[in-house]
């Protein structure tokens, strides 16, 4: 498969790379409620944008309707729902104003994260095309930093973002390495998402209610002592 | 394809075991009315666990049943799980009447609440009798995953402060658990589709054709993706250090769905990791896999000890005790000798058992003395003679007291340790037990046999409330003196589709 991609391709590959870690960090170092979201939906249009890239190379027709899926569940309606929830929420200052790990901080621990991805998909064994050693970095990338948003704000809505980075992260990763799944996984999945989506969203309105504020240092109250 | 997916008997049956409870979700959201939509999940329930039944015969009598062109696989080990999720969901929505219609009486929950518990609780158990039928391991992940997402919304119920924040952290942890199971499920999946080059095929994900290709795989791409799906499926499961949603949620929760969450849903992510468990067995022999069970297996059963001591409310430590049946759950399996993969299923069935009569029955107390405190409630004996004595009974057993059913189990599984040589394993699950027997033992007597702080209407919650505790009890009590045959053969096939670790064809 390696033997079709073109010069220009692979630059594509390289360049829509960059745009899904730069989209990625606009989510770490943004404090706004809807910068994350936007930031978020560009990540999802590239991920679209390479999934429709693949599914050209490898000839898997089920991959334009996965790509289409991606376009118009996680880049169109999911972030929709957030913005909704963002616009109702009651809480008047939508900024993360103290993260636990800061700004300045969090950019660099991502870029070390990136720097652990590209070492640790050279040690995976994995089978490497053009693809595959473009992408497997930046899915990991994903993958980590998403997970790193989770553990270091303090914005309910944020970790929701950062759960959604994982899995952005997963679904690259997924469409690299085996192609993606076949097409019943994959609308079970999306299926997941938006439901999970959805019931989070629940979840953030009660939680404004009840506390006043997103901010999960009101969650603290259950503990053994 | 569908006149031959209907040609057997069992096709029909899965079929109709899956839209059973939908059906009745759909009922439920339509109707509305309270006497209805309680009925309505009953009957269903009860469906279910007859259909159950049957499913159950022929699987014992085909061994396996491949079907829908390879999307169902069921056989001992499904059978296993599909007999305990449709007799705890029957009894917990026989409980559900008493205790939600109580609720309902005392204002907790208005009408609309009560049907959303009912949409729920249909879901809740469609979602997870679809996990072990499913043989895509992609779709089994789905399953679970919704599992999560379904008992979210029934532990948000009460929209109290605690059970907000229940349910945002089990959402979160869960959901970044399972996302690490997906990874190392992809892994799997990659392995396999090198292996017979068969990219973004529906079949590269069975579980029946990853068995079968499994010694080809990578052995250290195996290595690498049974950690994540380790770490993953064992966060669900509720193996410590991972285990941190669980007393909050199984605490916060409704009691009849704290039965099953603590009864069942763990045992369908530990389910789903038996799967990959045997796969890796297949691949590069079960010693590696073996291994971190049992390191997980020991850690939950001391952090268990260490919280069930130091325990101040009666569901939090029934849901440590949970950690703590996993973990034996969990060891049992990693001796990897015939007995103790017995006992660990025997197991599954027999904490199931116990935990959801603790868990009627603690509901049943705590809806009667209005607290959850273990210092508060003293004296059920004298109050609740019936729940008392059901209480009483539910945890000697849980403690491991002979005659009852976990002895017979944990017996199993200590036997099975010191003749695979796992000494020092061993003697660890020996302390924690006797640390857990005597603090659970402490707290147990001083709530049955204390003094009633205040003076209380003497009497129990109500037939309905007791049903289920007395068939659950019977239950215990028959198991620990004998295995019914059936389900002996039972066991015994799935120990050895997960000792040989291969479908039986």
């Amino acid at each position: 498969m390696s033997d079709l991609i073109l010069p220009t391709q692979i630059d594509l590959l390289h360049v829509s790379a960059v745009i899904l870690l730069v989209a990625t960090f606009g989510i770490v170092v943004r404090r706004g409620f809807s910068d994350w979201l936007h930031a978020y939906r560009y990540q999802t249009i590239i991920l679209a944008g390479v999934v429709a890239l693949i599914a050209f190379v490898t000839g898997i027709w089920e991959l334009y309707i996965v790509s289409a899926l991606t376009l118009g569940i996680k880049a169109i309606v999911i972030p929709k729902v957030l913005f909704y929830v963002t616009k109702k929420l009651d809480s008047p200052i939508k900024l993360e104003i103290n993260p636990y790990v800061s700004l300045r901080i969090s950019v660099i621990v991502s870029a070390l994260l990136v720097t652990m991805s590209y070492f640790m998909a050279l040690q995976l064994p994995i089978s490497s095309d053009k693809t595959i050693a473009v992408f497997l970095p930046v899915s990991f990338s994903l993958f980590f930093i998403g997970l790193f948003i989770i553990i270091s704000r303090r914005k309910a809505l944020n970790q929701i973002v950062g759960l959604l980075t994982i899995e952005n992260g997963l679904f690259l990763f997924a469409v690299v390495v085996t192609h993606g799944f076949s097409l019943v996984i994959e609308i079970g999945l999306m299926a997941d998402i938006l439901v999970g989506v959805v019931i989070s969203s629940i979840l953030l309105f009660r939680m404004s209610r009840t506390f006043d504020s997103i901010d999960i240092k009101n969650l603290e109250s259950l503990r053994d002592d | 394809m569908f006149d031959t997916a209907f040609s057997s008997i069992e096709s029909v049956l899965v079929v109709s075991l899956l839209l059973t409870p939908v059906i009745s979700g759909l009922l439920v959201t339509l109707l509305k009315r309270k006497r209805i939509i309680e009925t309505t999940t009953v009957i269903s329930s009860l469906l279910i666990l007859i259909q159950g039944l049957f499913l159950l015969s022929s699987i014992l009598e085909k061994k396996s049943i491949l079907i829908f062109d390879g999307i169902f696989y069921l056989d001992s080990l499904s059978a296993i799980m599909i007999i305990t999720i449709s007799l705890v969901g029957f009894l917990s929505s026989l409980y559900s009447v008493n205790y939600m219609g109580r609720q309902y009486e005392k204002l907790i929950v208005d009408r609309q609440k009560l049907v959303r518990y009912y949409q729920g609780f249909n879901m809740f158990l469609f979602t997870m009798l679809l996990v072990p039928i499913s043989n895509n391991l992609g779709i089994m992940w789905i399953a679970i995953e919704a599992t999560t997402l379904v008992s979210v919304l029934l532990i948000m119920l009460y929209t109290k402060q605690g059970s907000i924040e229940a349910s945002w952290k089990y959402l979160l942890i869960a959901t970044v658990g399972l996302s690490l199971a997906l990874f190392g499920i992809i892994l799997f999946y990659y392995a396999n589709s090198v292996y017979d080059n068969s990219f973004n095929s529906i079949h590269g994900m069975d579980w029946t054709n990853m068995v079968e290709n499994a010694p080809q795989f990578d052995p250290n791409l195996v290595k690498f993706a049974f950690i994540f799906i380790l770490v993953g499926f064992g966060t669900k499961a509720g193996l410590a250090p991972m285990h941190t949603w669980l007393p909050d949620a199984h605490s916060e929760a409704p009691s009849p769905i704290s039965a099953l969450l603590s009864g069942v849903l763990l045992n369908c992510a530990f389910y789903g990791l038996l799967r990959f468990h045997i796969i890796s067995s297949h691949s590069i022999g079960s010693g590696f896999s073996n291994t971190l069970l049992i390191i997980l297996g020991i850690i939950s059963l001391g952090i268990a000890a260490a919280s069930i001591y130091f325990q101040k409310d009666i569901k939090r430590m029934l849901a440590f005790s949970s950690v703590e049946h996993m973990g034996i759950i969990s060891v049992s399996m990693g001796f990897g000798v015939f007995l103790g993969i017995y006992g660990a299923l025997l197991h599954v069935i027999n904490h199931a058992v116990v935990k959801s009569l603790l868990f009627f029955s603690s509901g049943s107390i705590s809806q009667k003395y209005q607290t959850k405190s273990i210092a508060d409630t003293s004296g059920i004996i004298k109050t609740m003679p019936i729940t008392g004595f059901m209480f009483l009974i539910g945890g000697l057993a849980i403690i491991g007291m002979p005659p009852f059913n976990i002895f017979m189990s944990e017996f199993l599984m200590l036997s099975s340790g010191f003749s695979s040589e796992n000494f020092l394993a061993s003697a660890l699950v020996i302390l924690f037990l006797v640390v857990i027997f005597a603090s659970f033992g402490k707290h147990l007597l001083h709530m049955i046999f204390g003094n009633p702080k205040s003076v209380m209407e003497k009497g129990d919650l109500g037939k309905l409330s007791i049903l289920p505790m007395v068939i659950l009890v019977s239950i215990v009590f028959i198991m620990g003196i004998y295995v019914p045959e059936p389900l002996q053969t039972l066991i015994e096939d799935a120990s050895k589709i997960i000792l040989v670790g291969g479908a039986n064809s």
